[in-house]
């Protein structure tokens, strides 16, 4: 945000990343580039190496090999300040939403601002009033300002991820990583924190990388899809034009477990009878 | 037909788990004996039940030595008659003087819990495994614990009173120091539980080590750490009596003089009091817990059950109340006036009114805190080499001896009437509710009995020392590991006892067979606890005149033997440090 960018440059750069659990592989050679502003989503079973992935982008994983750039810097090299600098301009939220579920639902959005601040904080008071009335702002971008002083935990999954999303913005982010943000909410509550990703992603200008496993979401909802398996890119495209059967077909093609394919039959399956449903 | 599928459903199985397990239903040559395979128990595990039978073996034998006689105990009951009719009334000190007294001894004893508490939290950062910056501070945070555990209060009171004089300060500070060692542990056990979400979370968003701490980890464990902090609280108030005895004032300290010039009334009166105020402070701690944590006293305490009988808890005092609509984020700035803050805020007042009334009372000389440096290392040579001065050493060894046979005999005793106590309280072994009730009302009322006190009314009444000693702790000990027991026995899986009472088992072989075999690694690791717990016990109740090595240790301290009290520690330590040892491993043989 200190220099500006033409709006196309790339914000996010990994070449070529692998990483190594002991004997699993969990990232295999992956490379992605995502420009300034795109929506894109990473698709793939549990398994695929998503999570890992956007866990490297925020430097919450080391690299075993491989090399990744985010806005500008090296991420494997940084640690301390510049890395938690990189850190807040970077949103993550997580499938479990992740609030503190003993604090407020305000205090869970200030933490949000930690990296701005010096030391420990415990108590509203400690965030100051400037901080206070920016966290209240986002709480009521995100439809729950009236739940500002209820305990985390009182609240529905729905809401609850909807304030994790209130503590990203708390953040001022340039890029939002989300991890299967709605993998642990029911269909309504999905649509609500999906339309809302992409609403306040396309009103800040952010650029948004989201991990998905549902294939219709996916395409709906995204500008770009990244297909992921055994920690392998298999897939890059736009999603203009692109319809469910199309992604299946590459899924099937490099499929090559016999469960990866009972899991790409039982999607098409599904599909198929809620086609005839309908 | 039925065979068939359940075949061909086995191989598949098999086949997806990738095991080479026989598929079909073939019978290998050999009868069933020759083909079942040969039991082997691990050499540990044998080793750890030699140790364990030795360790009951030695048990016996301790109270066979003790002699703990029907006959001479009827005797000595006689004796107790004739000593209240010569005691006449129990009697009380000026109602002035008594609250006094009251005050200072409750204001000592939670301002060296709170002391303890505070230093708790980093000791606790550095002894978790998931927030210590090494395992280097880890090690030492964890050996810091376990020796503030080790060494009794007494000791570090007698050290403070010899460095600070006479005061409040000397009580606060052993207060403080030994009980880091538990909150510390407890606190560092809830923090290992936590959920690593939110803390992720907050690494992610850019926050530092310490913010994570305050903000994500923090949270999450206080409902825990102020729980502790609480039951601390209670059990270092039992344990002020026996400060008094080596200097520290308080309540504690007037019923031992009062004791000692064999005003027997008065040291009765004063007795009674500390009973009441012990029963009083665990009904305390039992609402402060409803209302600060929002935990309901569903628990089987005393306290838990007289605030149940008292009021009526409303559901839901957790939240922080629910707010109709909201106009703007800057109308939302200040949390609203609802009756949650309200009473979170006068809570909050209270504590706080507590804290300075309890600092205020103690009087604390702060002076002494900057000029006692420079006595330290005069007084520290005095302690240092350890000797047993004018003593033998088989003398001490004996004494020693004495103290883990009286710690063994009350284990032994305790464990056996708890086993049965505790089996009746369960309600999953308990005839019925009201063999059950009357078993939990009974381990209620001896809980609420300090076992120092009855030791000291046992021996005022009976003469007898050792004896005394032991049955103080023995009954003591019951309220104790007969409430572990039965909620051990209450937690175990209800799946296994319902499948042998299908199979028609009697209500004692469910018990035998499905109870006991769940709950027995429970068993073992609370009996151990309780050995901890009665040795170090046991060495405090030497200093009321019940035995063992306690005695020799008031004596070395009065007698300014000071290289002698290092020689007891120092043997006190070992022994605590090994039983500790020695139930680390059981619990890891026996999981």
């Amino acid at each position: 945000m200190t220099n500006p960018q033409t709006p196309t440059d790339t914000v996010i750069t990994l070449s070529s990343v692998t990483k190594r659990f002991g004997a699993t592989t969990a990232l295999n050679g992956a490379s992605i580039e995502v420009k300034r502003g795109e929506i894109v989503v990473l698709l793939g079973l549990s398994g695929s190496g998503k999570s890992t992935l956007l866990r490297h982008v925020d430097g919450l994983e080391q690299p075993t090999d491989g090399s990744i750039q985010v806005l500008g810097e090296n991420v494997p090299g940084l640690s301390g300040r510049p890395l938690r600098a990189l850190r807040s301009k970077v949103g993550f939220i997580f499938q479990q939403f992740e609030l503190v579920p003993s604090l407020s639902v305000l205090e869970n959005v200030l933490t949000g601002a930690l990296a701005t601040l010096r030391g420990p904080r415990l108590g509203l008071w400690s965030y100051g009033r400037t901080n206070k009335l920016a966290a209240l702002g986002h709480l009521d971008r995100v439809g729950l300002l009236d739940r500002a002083y209820q305990r985390a935990d009182t609240l529905s999954g729905g809401q609850q991820q909807r304030v994790a999303i209130a503590r990203a913005l708390m953040q001022n982010p340039e890029i939002l990583l989300a991890d299967e943000p709605v993998a642990s909410l029911d269909p309504e509550s999905s649509d609500q924190v999906m339309a809302l990703i992409r609403e306040i992603a396309l009103d800040r200008g952010l650029t948004v990388l989201c991990s998905l496993h549902q294939v219709d979401l996916a395409l709906s909802w995204a500008d770009r899809i990244v297909g992921l398996r055994h920690g392998e890119v298999v897939l890059d495209t736009t999603t203009v034009g692109l319809t469910k059967a199309q992604v299946m077909e590459i899924y099937g093609r490099v499929a090559t477990t016999t469960r990866e394919l009972q899991a790409i039959e039982a999607e098409l399956l599904a599909d198929t009878i809620a086609g005839s449903v309908r | 037909m039925s065979t068939a599928t359940r075949t061909s459903s086995n191989s598949r199985a098999g086949n997806r788990s990738g095991s080479r397990e026989p598929s079909g239903p073939q019978t290998p040559p050999g009868s069933v004996a020759e083909r079942a395979p040969r039991r082997r128990i691990s050499p540990e595990r044998i080793a750890a039940g030699i140790t364990l039978l030795a360790l009951l073996a030695a048990s016996i034998v301790a109270l066979d030595n003790i002699g703990i006689d029907p006959a001479k105990m009827a005797r000595s009951w006689s004796n107790a008659e004739r000593f209240f009719t010569r005691v006449g009334a129990i009697s009380f000190p000026e109602p002035g003087e008594l609250l006094y007294l009251t005050g200072l001894t409750l204001g000592l004893v939670i301002c060296g819990t709170l002391l303890a508490a505070v230093i708790s939290v980093p000791v606790a950062y550095l002894a978790a495994s998931n927030t210590t910056p090494g395992n280097g501070w880890r090690a030492f945070a964890r050996f810091f614990g376990v020796l503030t555990r080790a060494i009794p209060d007494v000791v570090f009171a007698m050290v403070f009173v010899l460095i600070f004089s006479l005061g409040a300060l000397p009580g606060i500070l052993a207060i403080g120091i030994h009980s880091i060692g538990m909150i510390s542990k407890m606190f560092a056990d809830a923090i290992e539980q936590i959920d690593e979400g939110p803390r992720l979370a907050i690494r992610a968003g850019g926050g530092s080590k310490l913010q994570e701490f305050m903000a994500g980890v923090l949270p999450q464990v206080m409902p825990s750490w102020v729980a502790t902090v609480l039951h601390r609280n209670d059990i270092n108030l039992r344990g002020s009596v026996i400060l008094g005895y080596v200097g520290v004032v308080g309540l504690g300290m007037q019923m031992s003089f009062a004791f000692k010039s064999l005003d027997y009334g008065l040291g009765l009166g004063f007795a009674l009091v500390i009973f009441v105020l012990c029963v009083v402070m665990e009904v305390v701690s039992s609402a402060v817990r409803a209302a600060m944590l929002g935990i309901q006293p569903t628990g089987r305490g005393l306290g838990d059950r007289m605030l149940r009988g008292l009021r009526r808890i409303r559901p839901g005092s957790a939240r922080l109340g629910v707010q109709a609509a909201a106009a703007s984020p800057a109308a939302m700035l200040y949390r609203p006036w609802n009756s949650a803050r309200v009473r979170n805020t006068v809570w909050g007042w209270i504590a706080a009114a507590v804290v300075v009334g309890s600092i205020l009372i103690c009087n604390i000389q702060w002076g002494d805190l900057v000029t006692v440096w420079a006595k330290v290392p005069a007084i520290a040579v005095q302690f240092w080499p350890p000797s047993f001065g004018s003593y033998e050493a088989s003398t001490m060894f004996d004494a020693m001896g004495e103290t883990i046979a009286i710690a063994l005999a009350a284990t032994l005793l305790t464990a056996i009437v708890s086993i049965v106590v505790g089996s009746l309280a369960a309600r999953n072994v308990a005839p019925n509710s009201g063999v059950r009730g009357g078993m939990r009302l009974l381990l209620v009322v001896v809980r609420g009995i300090p076992e120092i006190i009855l030791a000291i009314v046992l021996i005022v009444i009976s003469g007898l020392g050792t004896q005394a000693g032991t049955i103080a702790l023995a009954i003591g000990g019951v309220g104790l590991l007969g409430k572990l027991l039965a909620d051990s026995f209450e937690e175990v899986k209800a799946g296994p006892e319902r499948a042998l009472t299908a199979a028609g088992a009697s209500r004692l072989q469910v018990y035998a067979g499905a109870t006991v075999p769940q709950g027995l690694r429970a068993m073992i690791g609370h009996t151990f606890y309780m050995i901890d717990c009665n040795i170090r016990s046991a060495t405090l109740l030497g200093i009321v005149g019940a035995g063992g090595v306690g005695y020799y240790l008031l004596n070395a301290s009065q007698g300014s033997h000071y290289g002698v009290v290092t020689a007891i520690v120092l043997m006190i330590l070992v022994t605590v440090l090994l039983v500790e040892g020695l139930a680390i491993w059981m619990r890891r043989v026996f999981r």
